[in-house]
C-alpha cells in the first residue's frame, strides 16, 4: 500500500481492514456482477453469511441489563470495556465490535479448513442467489 | 492465465479500473493459495481478476480479506476502482471481456471518471460502554431506579424487569447514537464529496463512509482525529481508508457516471 496511515492520537488507524470491517464493506456493497452477466457466471458456493442481522431481541436487552447491573457506581475510575466487546482482537489491530458480530466471526473463522462436512449440500442449486443473502452454510438459525 | 480454463478453474473478478492500471503488487487476493492478480483489458477499461479453484467454496476469512486487500491497494495507489461485491466469478477471461467489459465499457468508464482523485474513508465507532452506561444512570433517574429494583430481586423473579431495563438502556443508547452520528456527518461531511451513512445501532453508534478527494485526505484524517479527541473515553473511533468506494460505486455506475453530488 503506498499510503502509510498517519499517526493518530485519538482514534485507531488500522493499516489494513480486519475481518469484521471487511465483512461490513464487501458482502452487500459494491457492484453486483449478476446484473451484467448471464451466460458465463459461475455459481460457486459461498460460505459467507449475512453479517448484518442485528436484532434488538430480548437477548440484546438482557445483555444491556446485565452490563448496567455489573457497573459498580461507587468505582469511578473503572472504565475498562466489558468483556462482551473486549475480546475482538485480530491481526494486531483492535476491534471492538457489536456483540452480534462476534458470533459471525466465530462462525467464519470456524470455516477455515473445516469445510468438508457438507460439501455437496448446495450443489443442487446451479447458481446460488448471491445478491442479497449469500449462501448460508449449514446454518439452522 | 490461459484463455480456456479447465473446468475446475474460473476467473474471480475484483473490480474495474482504467486500462493501463498496473496489477497491485504484493496484494494477495482470493483463493488458497491466492493466484496472482492480473488485468483483463478491453479498450479503455480493465478488470482485476485472478484464477480460482471452483471445487472449493469461497468465503473463508482469507478470501474476504483478500478481496478487500486487492481493491484497497488499488485505491491507496490513487487509482479509481469500481469494486464488485464479494463472490463475482466468471467462467474465463474471454467471458470477462465479451460479456462484462465490452457491453458496459462506456458505463464503467464514465463511473471511473467520476471517481477520479477520490477514495472512500469509513469511520466507525463503538461506545466505551461502562462510561456511557454510567452517564445514562446519572441522567435518567427512571433507569437508575429500575436498576435498583432489579438488584433486590432474584434473577428469575426479575426477568421482566430486566428485559424492561435493558430495553430502556438500549433505547437511550440508540438516541445517543443518532446524535453522535449526526455530529460525525456534520463535522466530516463538509470535507467529503459524498457521504453514505449507515444506520446507527446501540452497539455501533457511529458508522459512515465518505468519498474524499486526494487533496483533502490529510485534512479529513485530522478532522476525524479531532472528533476522536472530543469523544475520548466515550466513543472509540476507528478510521479505515483510503478504501475502494464500496459504498458509492453502484450509484455511480447506475447514474452512468453522473454524480449525484455535483
Amino acid at each position: 500500500m503506498s499510503v502509510a496511515p498517519r499517526s493518530s492520537n485519538y482514534m485507531s488507524r488500522p493499516s489494513s481492514s480486519g475481518l469484521v470491517d471487511v465483512i461490513d464493506l464487501i458482502l452487500d456493497k459494491g457492484l453486483v456482477i449478476d446484473i451484467y452477466l448471464r451466460v458465463s457466471l459461475v455459481g460457486i458456493e459461498l460460505l459467507t453469511i449475512d453479517a448484518r442481522i442485528v436484532v434488538a431481541s430480548v437477548d440484546t436487552y438482557l445483555r444491556f441489563a446485565e452490563a448496567v447491573n455489573r457497573l459498580d457506581i461507587t468505582q469511578d475510575r473503572s472504565e475498562g470495556l466489558p468483556q462482551l466487546v473486549n475480546d475482538m482482537q485480530e491481526g494486531g489491530a483492535r476491534h471492538k465490535t457489536r456483540g452480534a458480530l462476534e458470533g459471525v466471526k466465530e462462525k467464519v473463522t470456524g470455516l477455515v479448513g473445516g469445510d468438508d462436512e457438507d460439501d455437496g449440500e448446495e450443489e443442487q442449486e446451479e447458481r446460488p442467489r448471491r445478491r442479497s443473502r449469500p449462501t448460508r452454510k449449514g446454518s439452522e438459525r | 492465465m490461459s484463455d480456456a480454463l479447465p473446468p475446475d478453474r474460473a476467473c474471480y473478478v475484483y473490480g474495474i479500473v482504467p486500462v493501463g492500471t498496473p496489477a497491485p503488487e504484493g496484494a494477495a487476493g482470493v483463493g488458497d493459495p491466492p493466484a496472482p492478480v492480473a488485468l483483463v483489458s478491453y479498450h479503455e477499461v480493465a478488470a482485476l481478476v485472478s484464477e480460482i479453484d471452483t471445487s472449493r467454496p469461497l468465503g473463508t476469512p482469507q478470501d474476504l480479506i483478500g478481496h478487500a486487500r486487492v481493491l484497497d491497494a488499488v485505491a491507496a495507489g490513487r487509482t479509481p476502482v469500481l469494486p464488485f461485491r464479494f463472490g463475482a466469478v466468471v467462467r474465463d477471461e474471454a467471458a470477462v471481456t465479451d460479456e462484462l467489459l465490452a457491453p458496459q465499457e462506456q458505463r464503467f468508464l464514465a463511473a471511473l471518471e467520476g471517481l477520479d482523485g477520490l477514495a472512500q474513508f469509513t469511520v466507525r465507532g463503538t461506545y466505551r460502554e461502562d462510561r456511557v452506561l454510567r452517564e445514562i444512570l446519572d441522567q435518567r433517574p427512571d433507569i437508575a431506579q429500575l436498576r435498583e429494583e432489579v438488584g433486590t430481586l432474584s434473577e428469575d423473579a426479575s426477568r421482566y424487569q430486566r428485559i424492561r431495563l435493558g430495553e430502556l438502556v438500549a433505547e437511550e443508547l440508540r438516541t445517543r447514537a443518532r446524535a453522535a452520528a449526526d455530529e460525525l456527518v456534520t463535522r466530516l461531511g463538509p470535507l467529503a464529496t459524498a457521504t453514505a451513512r449507515a444506520d446507527s445501532s446501540a452497539d455501533q453508534p457511529v458508522n459512515a463512509s465518505f468519498l474524499v478527494a486526494e487533496d483533502r485526505w490529510e485534512e479529513f484524517e485530522d478532522a476525524a482525529d479531532g472528533l476522536g479527541g472530543d469523544w475520548e473515553g466515550r466513543i472509540d473511533l476507528r478510521l479505515l481508508g483510503p478504501l475502494a468506494p464500496y459504498d458509492f460505486a453502484s450509484e455511480l455506475v447506475d447514474a452512468q457516471g453522473r454524480r449525484s453530488w455535483d
